[in-house]
């Protein structure tokens, strides 16, 4: 009997279809990462809806969780969308996969807006600097001066889309590593646990077109140049004495809206991640020393959610009876009557 | 000359931000109160105070709501547009004008009433002295048509709902007009109003608010929504009724209202929410349609229900954005890159705004594809003749949505895309239900919902959603027919032409010949419309744009054979119709082609 989690449900039921990306790239080590955290928080694959735009990063959703409904829909449109299927079903879990094109180029509009809008969604940006689907143009996230495998160095300014959602009010920001499997997998449980808008801009290798040492976002640039702002340890709400390693120096806990933890373990300078000023001093540190930081940048609880601020009915909309559809025809005769007077 | 009774059109010229909004519509509807058959077109500028307004009353015995060709009251409020308002004017008009703007009025050829409006206005209310003029020019009118001030009175506290303060103020100056009128001028017109009798079921409303409604007993779940003019009013109606008549008994709501970033994230909502199954829709004008056709291509093809209303105004580009015009039908019809054809519904009056406000969220569920409905400015803001909107006579159409596993079994072989039925309309089931999940995408995929690039599968599909459309064509909207029996002259029109066209009607009859009308409601065209050419001996297809985009489409649509017979009359200037304009048109088309 292959394992089960607390639903039941043994890990082949949170996989996807074969990956068409090519070998190595940091999405696929993503897409394994989203399928186990899925799996061990217990998450019902059904109650998931996979959200994602176009692009590399976006094909990702046929390659997990095939028992959750998707919509790959169109180049940085994938924000909106999710906002029309949240306020029609509240009770969907939304799992969304960007890249840095779909998020920082061309639906740059839409993710602020989103972030505004404190959608209820778990929102994983792939991070490569490079548009992969068409062959290797530098995206807007690219460092000034990084050099991707052909071609001349990057000479615009990147922008940091931490840095961004951090200033926007978004209520959980960090920012991971692809081939940081234990972080990776920490944030993207307390992702999945956080109630409001979760993004988790992860740096994810291109392979094929941005993997040569000139380039800031390369495998071995990021491992030489990663600096974590601590150790992380989700513990599961159903599960809070699961067997972690208590660490020896200090910690701190992060209640989760599901009665989760996510737990820092401070590495070096402690990290407060209540304070905008030190994770924007963080990512500014980093900039400038040309590194990349990472961990739980920013951590808010109990911001609205969008469908709260509507104040929604609690039965999700795209399940109203007719008759919480339709007023009443005594309604609109009263109404003609007001017309005609 | 003997008295003009219940036949003439006003024409007021103010500048936007007077308040002489309120005015206008206490006039209209005082007149609407008297039996009369008066309709109110608004001519406003892109601007929030200073430029120049114009509001055209038209009174008819005949019914006709068209602004009419001349004008034959004036009123002049506006010093920026006085020279042209006043030497445009047919000799013995009328022309009521304010003395107080001191600008010279050099014809004598006209009928003169001058009154110190700005003087009566301040002597009334210093401080609202500028509002309280615009009552002083309808109480004159009011006296000099000889409508009775208990009927002015029911307007203005009709207008003013209650403001008791309001009420007062506008009430005196009107008064004080009339009083003006009777003692300082000597009435030497010949126009009167007659009451007529009232029928007490009708009353005055603009199409936005008739669509407003109709989305609201359409069971809408989310409007999303970007300003723009003239579509912007319809998204503030439901948002105003949303309150009244869409909360649970907890006071929660039954309908989400987001206002977006823009048109691209507006029309994603509405996806979202159809592709979640619930009833999303947004409302826009032209330059959003253009902003949106990415995301209608989309809809088109991953077959998500999906509503938007066009208000239309004059393109392209920004083009007057504050004039009427249908120049969005064809760009409706085929929006978004590659093969499209979309449902477009196409009220010709209040009553259908209200009806297929509803009917296009059944529509879109139904077909599971994009539903438009398409008005204009002037439809839907200007007010129009209601007799009252009929409550859904059929419950909510959900399509073909399996919720169950059993449903699932029933189907053999089920797949997304794989049309069991015959019909091209195929089952979805929806996220949340962990029912056959597919990854829905822009991309080609199988009947199963999954990628492929295979070229036979992509073009089955494509056809399969050809067929799917096509059979919309007998279920939609039928085209509305007043034939003659002569078989002679058909004129097909659609949308806000409803208004002029018994106008241009009578206007051709008067020459001797018999004219049939056929109002399309719909596309994909009804077959009757086929049959409708085939049984006249020629046809003019009559449109409010330039290039005659309906006649394209029938061109395109009908029998080859039957297309000789099409000839086009389309013009635009940006502001409603007039009936001689376009009968004359008409003429000179039967002529140029001895037909």
């Amino acid at each position: 009997m292959p394992r089960v989690n607390k639903i039941n449900q043994p890990l082949d039921s949170y996989k996807g279809g074969k990956s068409t990306l090519c070998p190595g790239c940091g999405h696929d080590a993503i897409s394994n990462v989203i399928i186990k955290a899925a799996w061990e928080n217990s998450i019902a694959p059904e109650g998931i809806a996979k959200m994602s735009g176009i692009g590399c990063s976006s094909k990702t959703p046929a390659y997990f969780l095939q028992q959750s409904h998707g919509f790959n829909t169109a180049h940085g449109r994938m924000p909106s969308v999710t906002t029309g299927a949240n306020v029609a079903n509240k009770n969907l879990n939304f799992l969304a996969v960007s890249g840095d094109g779909d998020t920082a180029s061309i639906g740059i509009g839409q993710f602020i807006h989103a972030i505004r809008r404190n959608l209820n969604m778990l929102y994983i940006v792939e991070n490569n600097g490079v548009y992969g689907l068409t062959k290797g143009q530098y995206s807007a996230t690219a460092e000034e001066g990084s050099r991707k495998r052909k071609g001349a160095p990057n000479e615009l300014k990147q922008i940091d889309l931490c840095a961004m959602a951090i200033n926007l009010g978004c209520s959980f920001v960090a920012r991971s590593f692809s081939g940081s499997r234990k972080q990776l997998t920490a944030l993207i449980r307390a992702g999945m646990s956080h109630r409001g808008m979760a993004i988790i801009d992860v740096i994810s290798p291109c392979v094929t077109f941005n993997n040569n040492e000139e380039s800031y976002k390369s495998l071995q640039y990021v491992k030489n140049n990663n600096e974590e702002l601590h150790g992380l340890d989700y513990i599961p709400h159903f599960n809070p004495i699961q067997e972690i390693e208590v660490p020896s120096g200090g910690y701190k806990e992060v209640k989760l809206h599901d009665g989760s933890y996510l737990r820092l373990e401070t590495i070096s300078e402690e990290h407060d991640v209540g304070s905008k000023k030190m994770a924007l001093d963080a990512l500014r540190e980093a900039e400038e020393k040309d590194k990349h930081v990472t961990g739980l940048l920013y951590f808010e609880e109990g911001i609205p959610t969008l469908d709260e601020t509507e104040n929604l009915v609690d039965t999700p909309l795209s399940e109203l009876p007719e008759e919480l559809l339709r007023p009443n025809k005594k309604s609109l005769d009263d109404l003609l009557t007001k017309f005609r007077a | 000359m003997g008295k003009i009774i219940n036949d003439f059109t006003i024409n007021i010229a103010t500048a936007n931000g007077t308040g002489s909004q309120s005015a206008n519509l206490i006039l209209l509807n005082a007149l609407f109160r008297m039996g009369t058959h008066a309709s109110g077109k608004n001519l406003f500028p892109s601007n929030i105070a200073g430029l120049p307004t114009w509001y055209i009353i038209r009174v008819s015995d005949y019914g006709y709501q068209a602004p009419g060709g001349k004008t034959n009251i004036q009123i002049a409020m506006n010093p920026d547009t006085w020279v042209e308002d006043i030497e445009n004017l047919e000799p013995n008009t009328v022309l009521i004008y304010n003395t107080d703007t001191r600008l010279p009025v050099d014809r004598e050829d006209l009928i003169l009433y001058p009154v110190p409006m700005g003087t009566m206005g301040r002597k009334i209310n210093p401080k609202l002295a500028k509002l309280v003029a615009n009552m002083i020019y309808v109480g004159i009118v009011a006296e000099m048509l000889e409508i009775p001030q208990d009927i002015l009175e029911e307007a203005i506290a009709k207008q003013f709902g209650g403001k008791e303060k309001a009420i007062q103020i506008n009430s005196q100056a009107s008064i004080s007009g009339r009083e003006f009128f009777t003692n300082e001028l000597n009435k030497a017109d010949n126009y009167y109003v007659e009451k007529r009798e009232f029928d007490k079921n009708q009353f005055l409303i603009d199409g936005n608010e008739a669509v407003a409604l109709g989305c609201i007993y359409g069971g809408i779940n989310m409007l999303s929504w970007y300003p723009i003019t003239p579509s912007s009013s319809l998204a503030e109606s439901i948002d105003a009724y949303v309150p009244k008549l869409r909360l649970d008994k907890d006071g929660k709501s039954t309908c989400a209202i987001i206002q977006a970033e823009d048109e691209l994230a507006a029309v994603g909502m509405v996806l979202g929410a159809g592709w979640a199954g619930a009833r999303g829709m947004t409302c826009t004008s032209g330059p959003g349609i253009s902003l949106m056709s990415e995301l209608i291509g989309l809809a088109y093809y991953t077959e998500i229900p999906s509503v938007i209303w066009d208000v239309t105004r004059v393109g392209p580009s920004t083009g007057l954005p504050t004039r009427t015009q249908q120049g969005d039908i064809s760009m409706l019809y085929e929006a978004s890159h590659g093969d499209t054809q979309h449902i477009v519904l196409i009220p010709g009056n209040v009553d259908e705004c209200f009806e297929f406000g509803w009917k296009a969220f059944d529509y879109a569920e139904k077909y599971q594809t994009m539903v438009f409905g398409f008005t204009d400015l002037d439809l839907g803001m200007n007010l129009w003749v209601s007799k009252g909107f009929d409550y859904p006579d059929e419950p909510l159409n959900r399509g073909k949505v399996l919720k169950t596993k059993e449903d699932i079994e029933k189907i053999e072989n089920y797949g997304r895309y794989r049309d069991v039925d015959g019909d091209g309309i195929t089952y979805r089931t929806l996220p949340g239900s962990g029912l056959e999940p597919i990854v829905s995408r822009g991309t080609g995929r199988d009947e199963d919902g999954v990628y492929s690039e295979k070229s036979d599968i992509y073009r089955s599909n494509m056809e399969r959603l050809r067929r799917k459309i096509e059979g919309s064509r007998t279920d939609l909207p039928q085209p509305v027919l007043r034939e003659e029996k002569e078989k002679e002259l058909g004129i097909i029109y659609y949308g806000s032409m409803e208004n002029t066209i018994q106008e241009i009607d009578d206007i051709l009859e008067a020459t001797g010949m018999k004219v049939s009308q056929c109002r399309v409601r719909a596309l994909p065209l009804s077959p009757e419309i086929n049959d409708f050419i085939r049984r006249h001996k020629k046809i003019i297809v009559l449109e409010i744009n330039r290039d005659g985009q309906m006649y394209g489409i029938l061109r395109k649509e009908i029998e080859t054979e039957l297309v000789p017979k099409l000839h086009s009359v389309a013009f635009s200037d940006g502001l409603p119709p007039k009936a001689i304009e376009y009968a004359e048109a008409i003429l000179a088309k039967l002529e140029a082609f001895e037909i």
